[in-house]
């Protein structure tokens, strides 16, 4: 291979730089100046649209930063450029309708920069305490980020995702400390090498795997989820969906990826669906728009793990499925910001009638709904088609029957919303709040196209997915 | 470029995408210019139409293989490709499709008021997808546009429905999903099998016919994708989802669900799932042909004690499918092309029927046996269309129904003597409570004075049910040109259905279970 590293990896670590220099930046110029005062977010989202400057096709090879903590390669470069987009519409969605108060402008956006940060070197860690550290920095600013309106439901979804995040935490310690007591290095490669392991050693990868389980939210480490997602400013449900999910799903990947079979393959196919039909019959009973989007969220973690029984090709989809998932996700979570009242956001039936009131807005939410139960042509049906094609192919059926069968079940909530949006008449006479936020508008129409062309031109984002996931 | 002139300009692509090319055309109407939608959405029914005459036109009679075949590489990873071609059998369900959908939106001018935009646009989306679904010759797509069209569907019942849409939208779309997710898995299940066996991956329907599977393989396959077909037919007792969506749908959508829709399922049967696991099908055949007769029997019991006409003309519809299915279970040429006719037959006279109640409806909202009578005094013109569509939908010799029935009952009876002796009892009942509503409807004494005044067909109405009562005739004193076409398609797919295929290798490398593949 002969390419010059340096500049490379100048403009791959470019963005968490300027990143990171933006996030103090709108933390503390502020207090000086007071002419900078709400000029935070656009400052950030200033800061994210200039790395795009920087971006280079990454080079087919992998280099290893800081003595094989942070691994840089095509994967890296995927993901990161997956971050940093997530972010740029969490930004833009917070601008459109801010969610923190104005004197705690600043601090907003210097933790979800931190939090991005923390999720990107999470997706690039070479060894498992990167990892761990990586992933605490990714979970504190989003605990923060949850309750910054430090009002009921707020406080109340900061405490739970904290206390919650915090016991998937101290289970991930410990079992990095098991492991760390049992081998002689804990990144990636030598660990492979290392197995097969001795009984402890697998309670250490359990506590582990249920640590990051908790981030994907698979169930039963599903629990904080719809409270949080409620609870939190919807922009940061958007960004919890989106982002979270996607670090704690690399993570959990890579030490599934550890074992070539045995207990922990049984444990994940069991997780596997235990969480797909766990998810979908509760999300069945939800009422709130927010709730129903994190059940969700969590049938799709299902739907994820099922692709990792599916090798490489499972990985491919993988990459494939959660930039779709996450359009979905972010554009369903904008059209609640829009119609949101109070912070608990719009429960479904408030949505009765904005097939009328707003068309536009429906249909757009109606693509989302039809993108997440997978439904074509829409891109959720090229995500999951891909996600079960690797399962089906290294011969578990069995997992995909299940899974399929569970999406069935799934239509009927997502059907409800059109049901609502379209065939039902409003109580209140459909009132939707009509003052636009152009920018939240965008974000909802921008996702809308993506989930409608995602799909049935799947080949550019997936030859991307492939050549990333060649690196893995 | 030259892409774009493969998918739109060639014959078969052409007809397929145009109709959601023009349906999304309508969404960039401004509400102003609302009332010129309709007239809009017609005259793209009608493009699709004569272009769809130019597939007649290019169509070999004599030759047994796919043609106007198009084949554009889509997903390369999966080999899946957007391939697309036609036999007599696809032949005549497309010009079916093209041929019902502008008498569909001409049947809608009066009657949808709210949201024509929309309403139009649902339309023309779902020709493609059922037009897709006629023409796919790659499972992926086939799939694809199976399931996608469920959505325009769904909306249609869903918001121009009658009173209990919602319940009957939900239930067609969840039923119709939950049927076809399993052959989704089943579709994956073949194409990783032809990947183990072959090496590449491909979704090519005629390139996995000759697959090698197990017997047991087969059977969970062929269960799979009968189910799904099976729900979409329907077939007792899968029926359940029909008389809802049909008795909620707008006349548009009722004329579609039954005439084209349900064909869906039967040309799912003798498009893939025979011919790819065709030692199942043998297996599973005289099964789906007494789930058939069934149907024939039930159907038409339930039938005639309905007092709602749409109820009613649902009810039938199953009975006709079960005679349908009851054709192309019995591997025999005169009961499968039958089978085919009579498919195109009950699309014709079905639809026709619907439209008649839809006539009724608009006049007198109310589609209650009862609230009529003496129609004949009032309509004549419609009393003498009814005539005709009652008769070719009981079989009445030189009408179209009759010669489908026929071959069908001639020929099941060679393979199945009980089974097709069962039918016949069923087209008789068919005869009886199919007169024995006309009768009540249109003879016998004006009882309501609601009724006195009823107007008779207008000239829009005579403009969408003459075009029918031309092909209801026309197909029943001169068949041949239509069957010449379906012949060699029929052959073709009766010798699939006898193949033995390729003993499995050694090693599958696949199993039914995770467990087995560790």
């Amino acid at each position: 291979m002969t390419f010059d590293p340096v500049p490379y990896a100048a403009s791959a670590l470019a963005g968490p730089l300027l990143l990171t220099l933006a996030a103090f930046a709108v933390l503390l110029l502020p207090l000086f100046f007071k002419s900078l005062r709400g000029t935070q977010g656009l400052v950030s989202l200033g800061a994210v649209l200039v790395t795009l400057v920087f971006f280079r096709a990454a080079p087919p090879a992998q280099l290893a930063f800081f003595s094989g903590a942070l691994n840089l390669s095509p994967l890296s470069a995927y993901l990161w450029a997956f971050a940093m987009g997530v972010l740029a519409l969490f930004i833009a969605l917070s601008l459109a309708r801010p969610a923190a108060p104005a004197e705690h402008e600043g601090e907003y956006y210097f933790l979800a920069a931190m939090a991005t940060i923390g999720l990107m070197v999470m997706m690039a860690a070479g060894d498992l305490f990167t990892a761990f550290i990586a992933l605490e920095l990714l979970s504190l600013p989003l605990y923060a980020l949850a309750g910054i309106r430090r009002s009921k439901p707020g406080l109340e979804a900061a405490y739970k995702y904290f206390m919650l995040g915090a016991f998937g935490s101290g289970m991930t310690v410990m079992g990095i400390a098991v492991l760390n007591a049992l081998y002689p290095s804990l990144d990636f490669v030598s660990l492979k090498a290392a197995l097969p392991a001795q009984p402890l050693a697998l309670a250490g990868f359990l506590l582990v795997i249920s640590g990051f389980a908790f981030k994907t939210a698979l169930v039963p480490f599903h629990m904080w989820v719809p409270d949080a997602y409620e609870g939190a400013p919807t922009q940061v449900s958007a960004f919890m969906g989106a982002a979270v999910k996607a670090g704690g799903v690399v993570l959990l990947w890579r030490l599934f990826s550890l074992f070539d079979g045995g207990p922990v393959r049984e444990i994940f196919w069991w997780l596997t669906v235990i969480t797909a039909v766990f998810a979908n019959l509760a999300a069945l009973a939800q009422s709130g728009l927010k709730r129903l989007l994190a059940y969700s969220s969590i049938a799709h973690a299902g739907y994820i793990a099922v692709a990792f029984f599916g090798g490489q090709r499972g990985w491919e989809a993988v990459l494939y499925y959660l930039p779709v998932y996450a359009m979905a996700t972010i554009g369903a979570f904008g059209v609640a910001l829009i119609l949101e009242r109070d912070e608990k956001g719009p429960k479904i039936e408030d949505l009765a009638g904005l097939g009328k009131t707003r068309p536009w807005l429906a249909a757009a939410m109606a693509a989302f709904m039809f993108s997440l139960a997978g439904v074509p042509p829409l891109a959720g049906f090229f995500a999951k088609f891909y996600a079960f094609a690797g399962a089906v192919a290294e011969g578990y059926t069995s997992l995909v029957v299940i899974a399929v069968l569970m999406s069935a079940v799934s239509i009927y909530y997502y059907l409800r919303v059109t049901v609502m949006m379209y065939m039902k008449v409003p109580a209140n006479g459909g009132d939707h709040p009509v003052e636009a936020p152009g920018l939240a508008e965008a974000v909802v129409f921008l996702m809308a196209a993506g989930v409608l062309l995602a799909g049935l031109f799947s080949r550019p984002l997936l030859a991307l997915a492939a050549e990333a996931s060649r690196w893995f | 470029m030259e892409l774009l002139t493969q998918l739109i300009g060639t014959r078969l692509s052409g007809i397929i995408l145009l109709p959601a090319l023009w349906g999304a055309a309508i969404f960039f109407f401004p509400a102003a210019r609302e009332k010129e939608v309709k007239g809009f959405a017609l005259a793209g029914t009608l493009v699709t139409f004569v272009a769809s005459l130019r597939l007649w036109a290019g169509f070999d009679p004599a030759q047994a293989a796919m043609q106007l075949t198009l084949d554009i590489p889509w997903i390369t990873a999966y080999g899946i490709n957007y391939s697309l071609g036609i036999d007599g059998i696809s032949l005549l369900l497309i010009l079916l499709t093209t041929f019902l959908m502008p008498l569909s939106v001409l049947a809608s001018f009066n009657y949808i008021k709210d949201s024509q935009r929309a309403y139009y646009a649902c339309l023309l989306f779902l020709e493609t997808g059922m037009l897709g679904v006629f023409a796919a010759l790659d499972l992926f797509v086939f799939y694809l546009f199976w399931e996608a069209m469920l959505i325009p569907m769904y909306f249609l019942i869903g918001i121009w429905g009658g009173p209990r849409r919602i319940y009957a939208a939900l239930k067609f779309f969840i039923y119709t999903m939950a049927g076809s997710v399993l052959m989704l898995a089943a579709i994956l299940w073949v194409a990783s099998a032809h990947h183990a066996a072959a090496g590449a991956w491909t979704f090519s329907i005629p390139a996995l016919y000759a697959g090698a599977l197990t017997e047991q393989a087969q059977f969970w396959l062929f269960a799979a994708f009968a189910l799904a077909f099976a729900v979409k037919v329907p077939l007792f007792p899968f029926h359940t989802w029909l008389p809802d969506a049909h008795v909620e749908a707008p006349t548009a959508g009722s004329v579609l669900l039954a005439g084209v829709l349900l064909k869906m399922g039967v040309y799912g049967y003798l498009r893939l799932a025979v011919p790819m696991f065709p030692q199942a099908a043998a297996t599973f055949a005289p099964w789906l042909a007494g789930l058939g007769v069934i149907g024939i029997i039930y159907g038409s019991l339930v039938a005639w004690s309905q007092r709602d006409m749409k109820k009613m003309v649902a009810y039938s519809s199953v009975a006709h499918l079960g005679i349908v299915v009851l054709g192309v279970m019995a591997f025999e040429p005169a009961a499968v092309s039958g089978a085919v006719l009579q498919m195109v037959n009950h699309g014709l006279s079905t639809g026709a029927l619907f439209l008649l109640v839809g006539v009724l409806y608009e006049r007198r909202h109310t589609r209650l046996i009862e609230d009529y009578g003496g129609l004949a005094k009032v309509m004549p013109g419609f009393a003498a269309v009814f005539m005709i569509v009652t008769l070719s939908s009981i079989g009445l010799p030189g009408l179209n129904g009759f010669i489908g029935e026929v071959l069908v009952l001639f020929g099941s009876f060679r393979v199945y003597p009980w089974l097709a002796s069962a039918a016949v009892a069923g087209v008789i009942l068919s005869a009886v409570y199919m007169l024995g509503m006309y009768q009540q409807v249109v003879f016998g004494p004006l009882r309501h004075t609601e009724n006195k005044i009823l107007k008779d067909l207008d000239a829009r109405e005579w403009l969408y049910l003459l075009p029918l009562l031309v092909f209801i005739v026309l197909i029943g004193v001169w068949p041949n040109p239509f069957l010449r076409r379906i012949l060699p398609a029929v052959d073709n797919y009766i010798t699939l259905s006898r193949q033995q295929p390729a003993p499995p290798p050694a090693v599958v490398k696949l199993a039914l279970d995770g467990e087995e593949a560790r």
